[in-house]
């Protein structure tokens, strides 16, 4: 116990010291690697892409209805509503997935899970194996079509009941879940 | 019965029990409240005009409810085994539960008001499985034979702990006997009055208030005791308002007292409900606590399930020593709170022992206190921003009422300035300490090896100022603790990270 205390101790350490260096604060790739984490799939990116455009479509149309609908009858501008509509869309759609994959950030270390999450709102979570209640490891039809699953590892604290690392490739999701659940057992039996 | 319970039943000999038949009346007692489910339809009833049809409906939910209780309790029956309890129920869907004694954390037992009239009791199986519907309970059995039932577990529980003397040094000499049940803490009436007047709430204003437009529109004749309207109409019949016009300071005077009168008889009314003839013990595994003067219950908190302790206290009466002790807990208080209240209203030496018994530490008087950034009062300064502009804003349009918009903005704003200056914490060995809170100061004590999880957050108004906010998952919330350290150093919450989680693992 307290020789694996000593190494995780160590890597934290290390952690530190590479978060101390000065880095670009708006350069996303540098987040990551100033934290010492890892990223995610690439093609998270894409699963983020498919399910803003499944989100957002139909408010647009649904935006370009009410404008066609009520604005034109009422003699109002015509046509702002729409076009504001569809350009936000895009512009959520085409740029900000990439930025948001890029913000995920995760490192398996000596004896705990540690995901890194946001930019705005950056939160980072350590969650120690042995505090691990359960784990699920979960595909949607999206992440399934680009071979990716997500893990979600539940503690007993009333705060961070659950905790999500999506844009795993399904293979390294499953050695995960191998790797947390032999500590579990390996702790508490 | 307590025969039954107290004497280990020979091997595969059906010992089945059924619950106290007084539970049926328990059950009739229960149905007042139950009823007003029914009002709705008898509404509906006489709306339409089939006045003739209440009264059979009335009739036949009354005794459609009666059967269903009783087959309820036909259908209800427990058996006290050698090592287990084991629970059959459900009229339609049958359900069979086994308990073994060793999964049972403590035994709860609980009495209302009618259930004393009738000397049975509720007796609660804590197991500590997480939620409420989990654990299993007997509603209700006559008294002596809970209480049986009570001892016989304990006894099974403390001989299991003494033969292997595992792993908790601690706790086996606390095993050997069931005597060894300690009083650390109880509040006599005296007591109880300090606590109630300091108890002091305008709570039960509402209440007249409430009650004031309640019986405005019920009571047939033209005078409502709560309405002072009335009483001044009496007043002018007497030729009393004359008086009271020239002597009007007499009038705000009584008006002050009254209210002072009603503020200090509530907090000591519901002081004196709450916590008669409170009494917390140690016994070999929990703290016990019993309270109460109509409902009196009967609670276990399991020391081993202890995950922090909360501290509170208040502006006023902290300057006279006075604190509240809760322990948060993984198993549950009653049906809402997550929090234990063990000690209502004692002095620090009092809390001491009881903190004592769980193995958390207050921090010293001379602890090196640490605040967090004033930044946090943004929150707070920018709804007093817009409560201003918006009162602002309706006062130029012409409502005076808006003027209460800058007068709140500014109240808010100093209020969450000076609330910053509370938010602090401090490291202890095996411990993190933090308090908040200036009209209700609140210390949570939060031993390192509760922590289930730790975020460190930075956000676009920490990160620049070099800050951030350790928020800590533990077991079993509450409402009173707060297990989250704001703005802090960001080297310093990485330090105080990299502290807890190699510190885990100590229970």
């Amino acid at each position: 116990m307290s020789v694996a205390g000593d190494i995780f101790k160590d890597r934290l350490m290390t952690d530190t010291a590479a978060a101390a260096h000065p880095t670009d604060p708006f350069d996303a790739e540098a987040i990551n690697a100033a934290e010492g984490l890892d990223h995610v799939d690439p093609a998270y990116a894409q699963v983020l892409r498919i399910t803003t455009a499944l989100n957002l479509i139909p408010l647009a149309i649904a935006a370009s209805i009410f404008d066609y609908l009520l604005i034109r009858h009422i003699d109002g501008p015509y046509g702002l509503i729409t076009a504001l509509a569809w350009l936000t869309a895009i512009i959520m759609i085409v740029s900000f997935p990439s930025r948001r994959m890029q913000r995920w950030g995760y490192k398996i270390g000596e004896g705990q899970l540690r995901v890194a999450r946001g930019w705005l709102f950056r939160t980072d979570t350590i969650v120690p194996f042995v505090r691990v209640q359960h784990i699920d490891v979960g595909q949607g039809p999206v992440e399934r079509l680009f071979g990716l699953s997500h893990l979600i590892v539940h503690t007993s604290g009333t705060h961070n009941s659950t905790v999500t690392l999506p844009g795993l490739r399904s293979d390294l999701a499953a050695a995960m879940r191998e790797t947390i659940r032999r500590h579990i057992q390996t702790d508490f039996a | 019965m307590s025969e039954a319970a107290a004497i280990p039943t020979v091997e595969a000999e059906p010992d089945w029990q059924r619950l106290h038949p007084a539970t049926l009346a328990l059950a009739v007692v229960e149905l007042g409240p139950r009823s007003l489910q029914f009002l709705p339809a008898v509404a509906a009833l006489g709306f339409t005009g089939n006045w003739v049809w209440i009264v059979p409906a009335i009739g036949a939910f009354l005794l459609i409810s009666l059967a269903a209780a009783w087959f309820q309790w036909l259908r209800f029956r427990f058996l006290v085994g050698d090592d287990e309890v084991v629970i059959e129920s459900g009229v339609f869907s049958r359900q069979h539960r086994t308990i073994p004694f060793d999964r049972i954390q403590d035994v709860s037992i609980e009495q209302g008001l009618v259930s004393r009239a009738l000397g049975i009791a509720k007796v609660g199986f804590e197991t500590g499985a997480g939620g409420k519907e989990n654990d299993a309970s007997l509603d209700a059995i006559a008294l002596g034979a809970a209480q049986a039932l009570r001892t016989t577990i304990r006894a099974h529980r403390s001989g299991v702990v003494a033969a292997p003397a595992t792993d908790d040094a601690s706790e086996s000499p606390k095993a050997a006997g069931p005597a060894d049940d300690r009083l650390l803490f109880a509040m006599g009436p005296g007591r109880l009055l300090i606590a109630g007047l300091f108890n002091f709430s305008l709570a039960a204003l509402a209440v007249v208030g409430a009650g004031m437009q309640f019986f405005d529109n019920l009571l047939p004749f033209d005078f409502n005791i709560f309405n002072p309207m009335d009483w001044i109409d009496i007043a002018e019949d007497y030729g009393l308002d004359q008086w009271l016009l020239a002597h009007r300071w007499i009038a705000a005077v009584g008006g002050i007292v009254s209210l002072l009168l009603i503020g200090f008889a509530s907090g000591i009314v519901t002081m004196v409900f709450a916590n008669w003839a409170f009494r917390l013990t140690r016994e070999p595994r929990a703290l016990r606590r019993t309270r109460g003067l109509t409902t009196r219950t009967d609670v276990a908190v399991p020391v081993k399930r202890v995950q922090a302790a909360i501290l509170v206290t208040g502006w006023f009466r902290q300057r006279f020593g006075w604190h509240e002790l809760r322990l948060q807990s993984l198993a549950s208080d009653g049906e809402k709170e997550r929090d234990h209240q063990v000690v209502p209203f004692g002095k620090l030496e009092e809390v001491d022992p009881v903190l004592a018994e769980v193995a958390i530490a207050r921090p010293d008087a001379d602890a090196p206190w640490q605040h967090s950034h004033r930044i946090i009062a943004l929150g707070g300064l920018v709804g007093a921003l817009a409560a201003i502009a918006g009162g602002l804003v309706a006062v130029s349009l012409g409502q005076p009422l808006g003027w209460f918009g800058p007068l709140g903005g500014v109240l808010i704003g100093a209020g969450s300035l000076i609330g910053a200056r509370f938010h602090r914490w401090t490291a202890m060995d095996d411990q993190v300490a933090i308090r908040r809170g200036l009209w209700k100061p609140k210390m949570t004590l939060l031993p390192h090896a509760s922590v289930q999880s730790i975020d460190l957050k930075t956000d676009f108004i920490l990160r620049p100022l070099g800050l951030a906010t350790l928020v800590f998952g533990v077991p079993g919330g509450s409402s009173l603790a707060s297990h989250e350290i704001p703005a802090i150093p960001i080297e310093t919450a990485r330090g105080l990270r990299d502290r807890i989680l190699a510190a885990r693992g100590r229970r």
